[in-house]
């Protein structure tokens, strides 16, 4: 498949059902309600690995959004990767499949087509052991400021010529 | 705005633990290991209409929703008193076998063959998929990947979704298949055969022609006499969506053969003080602490379980390969732990076979998809064999259909005590007196674990990351002496 030219992916990742561990879907649903410039592309998953590969392959640029859990941090503090200084966010491994960074490498051993711009954003979190469809009260709090980072951060790195 | 790099094992929370307590020679007592708990599923479902759990459930787990989407489809289907129609359940069966391979391809390639075609003890930045590819080649590399797509494309297109599937509906699927699709599905199906036939060889090639594999396999710190549990169909062959629970004694006898919804007349689960995950055992036989042997309640649910636990296999390149295996390893039933391995591999050209056998099947574009629903009987069981082990749903309800209970025993539940097991056996057998325990060592331990395919995310939570595991080694006054993490 020819690479989709000037596509971009905001991929939001992680489990709607599981508290703070939904924040990446939550944040593509709520950016989804916003106007930006045409070639933008949402989308969902609660998947890691390989499977991250078929969702991202053919799109120039893609934007990650996931949830993290360090010792240090503060809920809602936002921390901003690319695959050079990147370990793992959340989802972005899996027991089951490979981490990320090895299926970006697979990917490019075997000539996939992927993105040449990978963006990670991660918001540290502090519950996603409980099912339940709300956020944490600590998150929720610092949701608008952490939505308002992403759609920045989207603008300033994504579509500058536009912000 | 700021930028970090974290080193997973010192600042990332969530990670697995396996603890090893040695004695006063210096040699491994005892072995724990523990995940994070997950809570508060029961409590989600409790008074939502049952019609939505097989939705519901798929966002349990991010490795295996299919297979707690056909549990849930099953046990909503008892709980209606309705029995889907052959085509919705062959229907189901395909998108099941398609499932498979794609899970089988990925374990194998990315879980499994590391160790082996890599080796063992070779260095971690190697002893990956990458290394396996720059073993066996680029032209495998694209097609592992190309042959998983083509299963969730079936998957996709069967299930509504790769992954939040919505195909299952009270007594029966919600959409059928076109001529058009089924072709499509059964040119897909003659590549997963090729594919999963090329993939044992290349086993045969790497693992049984290495004598010292052999030597691993068979007398290696990895054999467990446990009974081994698996679904049958009425000739008594491995089957993933349906039939009865067959269980067989470590001599290979059969113990029990019951339906599924009599499962809590054989199963229970016990709690143990340093998990919050549970032991299932055979009530029967009652729980005899964490050992091995025909008096034991434990029981493995896995692969090679299953192929114990079976007749056979029920497509003719499986059978064969059944055969083979069993006859190489000295007969049934096989207690070698990495011999998972080539169980699943028999399991990944079934799953091709019977995939090809599905699509080729007239029922299977035919137009009746759903049963007409005329009564709440209030309770269903619906088991499954999910990858990684016999899967239970049971849910109860209202006379109205909501919600008032939910049990699940997830796959990799099933095999809990014996993970534990394997992995005590497998570090009293590497780490010895005076001999430091090397990431090689490490890795040989985790051989163990992996072997089991094992998925927490259902069972507890997905682990924030590819294997982070902490191994903590305790002296014997019960001392933090050391701390190995990856």
């Amino acid at each position: 498949m020819d690479k989709k030219s000037g596509n971009i992916l905001v991929l939001g990742i992680g489990n709607d059902i599981l508290k703070d561990d939904g924040i990446g879907p939550k944040l593509v649903k709520d950016l989804q309600k916003e106007t930006f410039p045409e070639g933008i592309c949402f989308k969902t998953s609660s998947m890691g690995g390989l499977e991250i590969l078929e969702m991202i392959r053919d799109y120039n640029t893609v934007l990650i959004l996931d949830a993290i859990k360090t010792k240090e941090g503060m809920p809602g503090d936002v921390y901003y990767f690319n695959p050079s200084d990147f370990h793992e966010t959340m989802h972005l491994s899996n027991l089951h499949d490979v981490n990320f960074i090895t299926a970006i490498e697979l990917a490019k051993k075997i000539k996939l087509s992927i993105p040449e711009n990978i963006h990670i954003i991660a918001v540290e979190i502090v519950e996603d052991l409980e099912f339940g469809r709300s956020l944490s009260p600590e998150l929720e709090e610092k949701y608008p400021e952490i939505l308002e980072h992403v759609h920045d951060h989207l603008y300033s790195k994504l579509f500058p010529a536009a912000g | 705005m700021k930028t970090i790099t974290i080193d997973p094992i010192t600042r990332l929370e969530g990670h697995g633990k396996i603890e090893i307590f040695l004695n006063d020679e210096g040699e491994v007592d005892n072995v724990y290991f523990q995940v994070p708990e997950l809570r508060g599923f029961e409590k989600f479902c409790e008074g939502r209409p049952v019609e939505e759990l097989p939705s519901i459930v798929t966002k349990i787990c991010g490795v295996c929703p299919g297979c707690h989407h056909m549990a849930s489809g099953k046990a909503v289907d008892a709980v209606f008193g309705v029995d889907p129609s052959p085509t919705a359940k062959k229907l189901r069966e395909l998108f099941y076998m398609a499932h498979f391979v794609h899970s089988h391809i990925a374990h194998f390639y990315a879980l499994a063959a590391p160790d082996f075609v890599v080796g063992p003890t070779a260095s971690p930045a190697e002893r990956n998929i990458l290394g396996v590819i720059n073993k066996v080649g680029i032209e495998i590399g694209t097609e592992v990947i190309k042959q998983r797509r083509l299963a969730q494309e079936i998957q996709a297109l069967l299930g509504g979704h790769q992954t939040h599937v919505v195909m299952n509906i009270p007594g029966g699927v919600k959409k059928g298949l076109t001529e058009e699709e089924r072709d499509d599905i059964v040119k897909k199906a003659e590549g997963f055969i090729e594919f999963s036939k090329f993939s044992m060889k290349l086993f045969k090639d790497v693992v049984l022609g290495n004598k010292d594999y052999v030597d691993l396999i068979l007398n290696g710190p990895y054999s467990l006499k446990l009974h081994s549990m698996g679904l049958v169909d009425k000739n008594n062959k491995v089957n993933f969506y349906d039939g009865s629970v067959r269980v067989v004694d470590t001599d290979g006898k059969q113990l029990y053969r019951y339906t599924p919804k009599d499962y809590m007349d054989y199963v229970e689960e016990r709690v143990e003080p340093w998990t919050y995950l549970k032991f299932p055992y055979l009530k029967k036989l009652g729980w005899k602490g964490f050992v091995d042997g025909q008096e034991s309640g434990v029981y493995q649910a896995t692969p090679l379980s299953r192929l114990n636990a079976s007749d056979g296999m029920a497509t003719p390149i499986a059978q064969q390969e059944y055969d083979y295996m069993f006859s190489t390893l000295g007969g049934k039933p096989v207690h070698a732990t990495l011999a998972m391995h080539w169980a699943r591999l028999v399991e990944l050209i079934y799953s091709a076979e019977h995939c090809y056998e599905l699509a080729t099947d007239p029922d299977i574009t035919g137009k009746e998809l759903r049963a007409p629903i005329e009564k709440i009987v209030g309770e269903g069981v619906g088991i499954v064999e999910a990858q990684r082990g016999t899967l239970t749903h049971h849910y109860w309800t209202d006379d109205k259909g909501m919600v008032r209970k939910v049990n699940l025993i997830v796959g990799t539940t099933n095999n809990h005590a014996a993970i534990c097991m394997s992995l005590k056996k497998a570090a009293q057998g590497l780490i010895k007196k005076g001999i430091p325990a090397t990431e090689g060592t490490l890795n040989m331990i985790e051989m163990a674990f992996r072997a089991y395919d094992p998925c927490f995310s259902c069972a507890t939570h997905s682990l924030p990351g590819q294997m982070r595991m902490v191994v903590n080694f305790y002296n014997s006054k019960g001392e933090l002496i050391r701390s190995i993490g990856r």
